[in-house]
């Protein structure tokens, strides 16, 4: 075997040599598109760990020449206002209130649809699926002034206006979550065979059983990449949260930060601090769960 | 009783014109192996299916036990069912895979525990428990999904082409298994396969399918040497038995059949001449085993024939011969030891009672 | 708005093509797609960053200057351009205007002679701030030629322009040359903080004292990426043509941001086409005699077709919808040109005077504008 290379081997050994030379020069070019991208993230880093006093001063990447400058003093003093309403820590706060819910509704709602969407049998499911499809490319913006009208009829009827709270932005969100949510998890569902639902049914399985004990733990990765991907997308939501909340003393970070941006033009150095704190929670749970990520970004191209 | 009867079953597709089950019946005894068999798509695996409760009846009755469980639900019809992909959860262990249906009916642990391992033990699995399927060999996942079929201890086990996706070597072997297991088991077992072999094999009695339609239940022996159709005759046996349209003519008060180009003819004896009689046909078609086919030629009742040969076989202890006689195609098994070679001319006989002769229409065998 | 998704697809392909080629592939995957997961308004906010005007903070023009710094070195004195004024205009004594904006000496000088040279209009902050001394007329040096270039300007005897009074400043840091009287130039030297300067071991030979352009070069001023100005292609067309040419610099920085945030779904996405991709057919393109470009253009990319198509949609999707990266990125001032209207809704209906039905008009416009998008993936679906 170890003497005779194989047809494949042999096959990239000839082309590897042929690509010697332009390798190099792929590296090369990558490398330069990969500090091109690191740039914009580095310097928000730096700026953020300056002291305010250098920041028209002197360019961020003098860092770089004068590491000395290098300063926890920004986040003492965005931290330093506490819990207090308006506060970097309060929004921080208020953003996980929207987005914990959020994610943990549209996973859940989403699997049961999907569940009943591939494995049920009632009439129309395949037309309730295609609706769900054209939904997905709807842009929210579309909906923002029918559901606050909407919101504020539930005021007139009821006596109960979600528009201004918390909940009022969380069912807005699980309300255009659903459609991509429930696409992605029956993309993923028809992929188990229903010979594995029938083998649970034949041993007494209920659908319940079914569904939490041999569909749920097959489904887990996809059901990874749906509430990863939704919690990202709702921590990072500007619009519905200025629609929504605009008024609010309790705001998420987006807007925190563009608050910050319109009254205080030139701090940058205020911002880019807020700014890194709104991008670590992102971050972590990207580098921690990134083969989910992307495995979500295959799933769901055509939101 | 774990007998299973089948009255006038039925099955049509919402949007399908045909039928794909239509009006059969069929008894299993307590304890019986019988494998049902057809080409794919002829309703086979509908009709288990249905037994099973994972397809709705059109029409007909479903007996399980001398009970009727049409509307009965897959869990409580108290049968165990061999998928042909398996369906193990890819997420339990094997001793979970093989637990699960006890579980689920609350069985005590420890009653579980003893019945696992008693079947793991039958199937050689113990050392095994703790692994996850995509950790097994097929042969070894195979056993699995048979052990949560036996720790189930069923009223009938439902096997849907258990052994198709394993290599010819281990289903040679796993099919001896199975037909131990039922043996030491006394269950009655449905199987459905496509492969008239392993039902040769294995089964007490098979029910061919064809289009939905039972063409014939009976013995492995019965349905080789008794046909009750062409189709049946076909269907088992391989080579397939060789079929040639023949004209019916008569002579001297007797009657004689010759083929359309007049390279065969057959002798008849007594009773095949009152068959074509009784049927009063002028055709017929003849039906004759390559295995029957005589190197030799033959004087007397039966069938005599010449034709050259155009491809040989070689299969070790014999040959696989393909003739043409005339516009016929045939095909003969004969001594390897022959000397053969392509373009020979052969005179082929064979005993009269080696002759299947099938009305030309509706394809019945004459009797 | 078609630019980016082209855009956007292009390079995602490109580099998902070439990642193929790198060890450190799972690193790069990274590095691109770590974008998509920062919030728009995040982004935008260090894209704004990344394009101010200021040199000191923006590294575009912090770039764009030392670039043009490496080109044109910006002079001690610069032109105070808003004027028009011009380098001939300083010159008062001993000196006129010589090519390419350069001041000459007006006498010809020999070694062992000494030059003066009188300029005006020199503001008293530069001065200050490069430190500039009283002037001292030059000694006489053997083999060489001193001189000295000042500030003729004095408060206290406004109308002397032709010697030296203690008021006056020398000009320090002036870059000058001696130029033969064939024209080349054959030594150079700098003014110190008094103005004076010399030329040692000069050849006999007539000379004149050049002061070089460079010294009145105007500094970088940055530019105004995320303002109005326009990028126009081609000067020589007409109005109409410039006009519908030329993208606003705020359209260009945003461009760039979203291709940043964009890109690496692109790649991943279309990297994991290209892993669908059955190899034997591209080996089959090699044995057939198709080198890596032919492979590419011809096998490759008609094969990913339908993964390069879902790109595309989704970014143009994306486009319409655009809304927090410019209400972020664009000062106020400068988002009308940026404009989607995706905004249109967002400030029609929800800020100042609240105009539901204009904003909702805009909306039924932009749903207009996706059910194409929505069609194609239905049949993609049910196809």
């Amino acid at each position: 075997m170890s003497q005779v290379p194989s047809v494949r081997e042999r096959r990239t050994v000839g082309l590897l040599k042929r690509l010697r030379l332009s390798r190099a020069v792929v590296n090369v070019i990558l490398g330069l598109v990969a500090v091109f991208w690191l740039v914009p993230t580095i310097s928000l880093l730096v700026i953020s760990l300056r002291p305010e006093s250098l920041f028209g001063e002197s360019g961020w990447w003098t860092v770089f020449t004068a590491p000395s400058q290098l300063t926890w003093g920004n986040y003492t003093t965005i931290f330093s206002q506490g819990f207090a309403a308006g506060g970097v820590l309060d929004s921080l706060t208020t953003s996980l209130e929207i987005t914990i819910p959020v994610t943990i509704l549209v996973a859940l709602i989403s699997s049961l649809a999907a569940y009943s969407l591939v494995f049920g049998s009632w009439r129309g499911r395949d037309w309730i699926f295609l609706v769900i499809v054209g939904l997905m490319v709807v842009p929210l913006q579309v909906a923002l002034i029918p559901v606050v009208q909407l919101y504020r009829e539930m005021g007139n009827l009821f006596g109960l206006n979600p528009y201004g709270t918390i909940p009022g932005v969380i069912i807005f969100h699980v309300a255009f979550g659903l459609p991509f949510g429930i696409f992605l998890m029956r993309n993923f569902l028809t992929g188990i065979p229903k010979d594995l639902l029938e083998a649970g049914r034949i041993e007494g399985a209920g659908e319940w059983k079914i569904f939490y004990s041999i569909v749920l733990p097959l489904a887990l990765p996809a059901i990874a990449s749906l509430a990863i991907f939704q919690f990202i997308w709702v921590w990072n939501d500007l619009l519905v949260a200025l629609v929504f909340l605009g008024g609010n003393v309790h705001t998420p970070l987006t807007i925190f930060l563009y608050d910050q941006t319109r009254s205080l033009a030139a701090n940058y150095w205020i911002v880019s601090t807020g700014a890194v704190v709104s991008i670590f929670v992102p971050l972590i749970v990207f580098f921690s769960f990134q083969r989910y990520f992307v495995r979500g970004v295959l799933a769901g191209a055509v939101k | 009783m774990s007998s299973v009867t089948l009255r006038e079953l039925t099955k049509q597709y919402a949007g399908n014109a045909g039928l794909s089950l239509d009006s059969v019946s069929l008894d299993v005894a307590h304890g019986e192996f019988i494998c049902l068999v057809g080409p794919s798509g002829c309703g086979k695996t509908t009709a288990l299916r249905m037994i099973a409760g994972l397809e709705s009846v059109t029409s007909g009755e479903i007996e399980i036990g001398d009970r009727v469980v049409n509307d009965l639900a897959p869990r409580d019809r108290d049968i165990a069912l061999v998928f042909q992909s398996y369906a193990l959860y890819p997420h339990m262990t094997v001793f979970g895979n093989m637990s699960f249906g006890l579980k689920i009916r609350k069985v005590p642990k420890d009653e579980i525990k003893a019945a696992v391992t008693d079947a793991a033990r039958i199937l050689d699995l113990e050392q095994y428990l703790d692994r996850k399927p995509a950790q097994l060999s097929g042969g070894q996942r195979q056993r699995v999904a048979l052990g949560r079929a036996i720790v189930r201890n069923p009223a009938a086990f439902l096997m849907d082409e258990p052994l198709s996706n394993l290599d010819a070597k281990l289903r040679v072997q796993t099919r001896a298994e199975i037909a131990r297991l039922h043996h030491r088991l006394g269950a009655t077992m449905i199987y459905v396969t496509h492969d008239q072999v392993e039902a040769m094999t294995m089964a007490d009695r098979i029910a061919v399918i064809n289009l939905g339609k039972l063409e014939q239940v009976g013995s492995p022996r019965e349905l080789y040497l008794r046909p009750a159709n062409q189709f049946v005759a076909g269907f088992i046996g391989s080579p397939s038995m060789n079929f040639v349209p023949m004209h019916v003519e008569s002579i001297d008060g007797g009657i004689r059949v010759v083929s359309a180009g007049g390279d065969m003819d057959v002798n008849l004896d007594d009773v095949e001449s009152a068959m074509i009689h009784r049927a009063g046909v002028s055709d017929v078609v003849l039906g004759v085993r390559p295995e029957h086919l005589d190197h030799r030629p033959r004087s007397g009742r039966g069938l005599q024939l010449s034709a050259s040969v155009d491809v040989i076989e070689f299969l070790g202890n014999d040959e696989h011969v393909h003739l043409s006689s005339g516009s016929h195609e045939l095909v003969a098994i004969v001594d390897a030891r022959t000397p053969l070679t392509i373009g020979d001319t052969l005179t082929l006989s064979a005993s009269s009672e080696a002759i299947h002769l099938f009305h030309p229409e509706t394809g019945v065998a004459l009797k | 708005m078609l630019v980016f998704p082209f855009f956007v697809t292009f390079i995602g392909l490109m580099v998902a093509v070439l990642t193929e080629r790198i060890r450190w592939a799972t690193a790069f995957k990274a590095i691109i797609v770590m974008p998509i997961v920062f919030s728009t308004t995040a982004s935008a906010l260090v894209w704004r960053t990344i394009f101010d005007l200021d040199p000191h903070i923006g590294v575009v023009n912090a770039i764009e200057q030392t670039v043009s710094d490496w080109f044109s070195t910006p002079g001690a004195y610069p032109l105070n351009s808003s004027t028009g004024e011009t380098v001939a205009s300083l010159a008062t004594f001993n000196a006129k205007g010589g090519p390419g904006g350069t001041l000459v000496s007006s006498s010809a000088v020999q070694p062992g002679g000494t030059v003066m040279m009188g300029l005006t209009r020199i503001s008293s902050v530069t001065l200050q701030t490069l430190g500039a001394k009283t002037p001292v007329a030059p000694h006489e040096m053997a083999a060489g030629i001193a001189g000295l270039v000042w500030n003729d300007f004095s408060t206290s005897q406004p109308s002397n322009t032709t010697s030296i009074v203690s008021d006056e400043h020398g000009l320090p840091n002036l870059r000058l040359s001696l130029v033969s009287s064939k024209g080349s130039s054959v030594a150079s030297t700098v003014t110190d903080a008094s103005g004076d300067f010399s030329f040692s071991h000069v050849a006999p030979g007539s000379y004149h004292v050049q002061i070089l352009a460079s010294n009145f070069q105007i500094a970088f001023v940055g530019t105004f990426w995320l303002g109005s100005p326009s990028l126009t292609p081609v000067s020589s067309l007409n109005q109409t043509a410039q006009s519908l040419l030329s993208v606003p610099l705020i359209d260009l920085a945003m461009i760039i941001s979203y291709i940043w945030i964009w890109a690496g779904f692109a790649m991943v996405l279309i990297g994991a086409g290209l892993a669908a991709l059955n190899r034997e057919v591209l080996e089959a393109a090699e044995i057939d005699g198709a080198n890596e470009w032919q492979t590419l253009r011809r096998v490759t990319i008609p094969m990913l077709a339908p993964v390069l198509t879902v790109v595309f949609v989704t970014m143009v999707i994306n486009v319409l919808k655009v809304f927090d990266i410019i209400l972020n990125m664009a000062p106020g001032s400068s988002q009308g040109p940026a404009t989607t209207l995706a905004l249109t809704i967002y400030n029609d209906g929800f800020t100042g005077g609240i105009h539901s039905g204009l904003a909702s008009a805009v909306a039924v416009i932009l749903f207009l504008l996706v059910v194409p998008a929505m069609l194609w993936n239905l049949k993609k679906i049910k196809g």
